[in-house]
């Protein structure tokens, strides 16, 4: 890989410990992958913030990091972390608030904001064709396939070693030639809500796996629906991107098709609960937009949550910062808008909660496993229904 | 015995004399590796309940969440890190994991003519690997 006299200096260590980690990181991933040199990048998101996740193992590194004067030197942003302060932190033992608020610490000190979003390109849109070092799978695919701007798939690691350099190595999705679509797929049965795109997503990721599709049958999709579709995608595949609005067909594409049933089946597998009563109605994964919040305030006007069910709804503290009347409307019927935390990476078990009805389908494929807790996957309105009283 | 030399490809500089404990399956540091003891936690693994520390950790490759770099690094603060890692194709996470927690690493070997308690030199300056003694039973951590 070819570096420059400046990257050269910084790899030796004259930049200090953090910068040369840093670049070491950049370097021996790049070589691993191919590439030919770096390339600046626009901004970083970094994933693995939640101290739920992460665990004891990288408080230890950040700080070293931090007090060896890693500094970011691009715009950087973080995913969300294990709880909110305001409401669920005041629930939690005081140990847990402390660890995870350490790990924000350090990452404070390195210049990175606290955004604490999985949907940061609602904070900033980034530019069309602009390069990015981004972790968090959902919104890679999202921005690689909405907005137009480039990012591989980062780790945790790696996205904090590319917001400290400032760069990123070219290979993958940074090169062109790897961003043409490589199957088509015709979905035969029109969607009829945002959970039918996340089942959609669920369903092609486990056959997809690393290619990259065009999807037929989206017609008039929302970016909120395909928010969903993303999201899924990236939990069982390793799709980077997609493509929904183009034509273009060469003969010697593999082509697959889906039928109404294999959408049936999907969502029938993302629910695992019986019949019994979800304790918490989940709806913001990834993080809601500002048009998902203006909608649920205007289903829930006038209405009460029922007593004994929690019911969130989790976005940035951007957007509900700009999302006028409508969190009081929510907050009125009896419901939380949650910010800067994500339930999957959050303290659900500690806090008794065993049965989670969302209309998130990565949500409800991870729950099981991450949050021990039966699912019952549905459309908002139906979880709306289940949230308020009859 | 006739020596046996395997050449690989530098990942992490380091020299080193260790040994080998082999596994044929991929390894996930987080969930899989408990930080408190360097042991292998993960179900049905052929190394479950060995321990890593001290260890030249053969296996094929890496998977599962990038947080397992941290896990890394947090094993070798408590010294319970393997002595030198060597992959068959390395992958970011074990690779990022070995850069930041200073283990000497090497890939591109084929670990299938490593047996567990071989003892084994590394260079992993120059990506070579050489299995100095064979030993036929398995011999256990600390």
């Amino acid at each position: 890989m070819y570096l420059t006299k400046e990257e050269e200096r910084i790899y030796d260590g004259e930049h200090g410990w953090a910068n040369q980690i840093c670049m070491k990181i950049l370097v021996r991933l790049g070589e691993l992958f191919h590439a030919t040199r770096l390339i600046p990048i626009e901004s970083a998101h970094v994933s693995g913030v939640s101290y739920k996740t992460l665990g004891d193992a990288p408080g230890k590194f950040l700080e070293t990091l931090a007090n060896a004067d890693g500094k970011v030197r691009v715009k950087a942003t973080l995913n969300p972390q294990s709880f909110d302060p305001e409401y669920l932190g005041r629930k939690l033992p005081e140990h847990i608030r402390e660890k995870q608020l350490n790990i924000l610490r350090q990452f404070e000190k390195m210049g990175f904001t606290q955004s604490l979003t999985c949907t940061p390109y609602y904070l900033e849109k980034p530019k069309t064709g602009s390069h990015l070092a981004w972790a968090e799978s959902s919104a890679v695919v999202y921005t690689n396939s909405i907005l137009g701007a480039w990012t591989n798939r980062e780790g945790g690691p790696s996205a904090l070693a590319a917001a400290i350099i400032g760069k990123t190595p070219n290979y993958g999705m940074h090169k062109a030639e790897n961003r043409q679509p490589n199957i088509l797929v015709n979905v035969k049965t029109s969607l009829k809500n945002e959970a039918e795109f996340g089942a959609l997503g669920i369903y092609l990721g486990k056959i997809l796996k690393d290619k990259i599709p065009i999807i037929w049958g989206l017609k008039n999709a929302s970016e909120d629906e395909l928010k969903q579709l993303g999201a899924a995608l990236a939990t069982t595949g390793m799709v980077n991107m997609f493509y929904h609005n183009i034509q273009l067909e060469r003969r010697t594409m593999e082509k697959i098709s889906v039928e109404a049933n294999d959408l049936k089946r999907t969502v029938e597998s993302l629910s695992t609960a019986a019949k019994s009563k979800p304790d918490l109605v989940f709806i913001g994964c990834p993080h809601c937009s500002l048009t998902e919040i203006r909608r649920i305030a205007k289903l829930v006007d006038g209405k009460k949550v029922d007593a004994g069910t929690e019911f969130w709804i989790c976005t940035s503290r951007y957007v509900k910062e700009r999302s006028g009347n409508s969190v009081e409307r929510i907050e009125k019927s009896g419901g939380y808008v949650l910010t800067g935390m994500c339930t999957i990476v959050s303290w659900t078990e500690t806090l008794g909660i065993k049965t989670i009805i969302t209309n998130s389908a990565k949500t409800a494929y991870y729950a099981p496993t991450l949050n021990k807790a039966e699912t019952v996957f549905a459309p908002l309105k139906q979880c709306l229904k289940t949230a308020l009283e009859e | 015995m006739r020596q046996i030399i395997l050449k690989g490809r530098t990942i992490v500089e380091g020299h080193c004399k260790a040994e080998a404990l082999v596994s044929t399956k991929p390894i996930s540091f987080l969930g899989g590796v408990d930080p408190d003891n360097g042991k292998i936690i993960e179900k049905n693994h052929d190394l479950h309940g060995e321990c890593i520390k001290g260890k030249a950790l053969c296996f094929p490759h890496g998977h599962g969440s990038t947080v397992g770099s941290y896990v890394l690094y947090s094993l070798a603060k408590k010294k319970l890190a393997p002595k030198v890692i060597v992959n068959q194709t390395a992958d970011p996470v074990v690779v990022v994991g070995a850069i930041i927690a200073d283990i000497p690493m090497i890939d591109q070997i084929d670990i299938r003519q490593i047996k567990t308690g071989d003892t084994v030199e590394v260079d992993a300056y120059t990506g070579v690997i050489k299995i100095l003694k064979r030993k036929e039973n398995k011999s256990s951590c600390i």
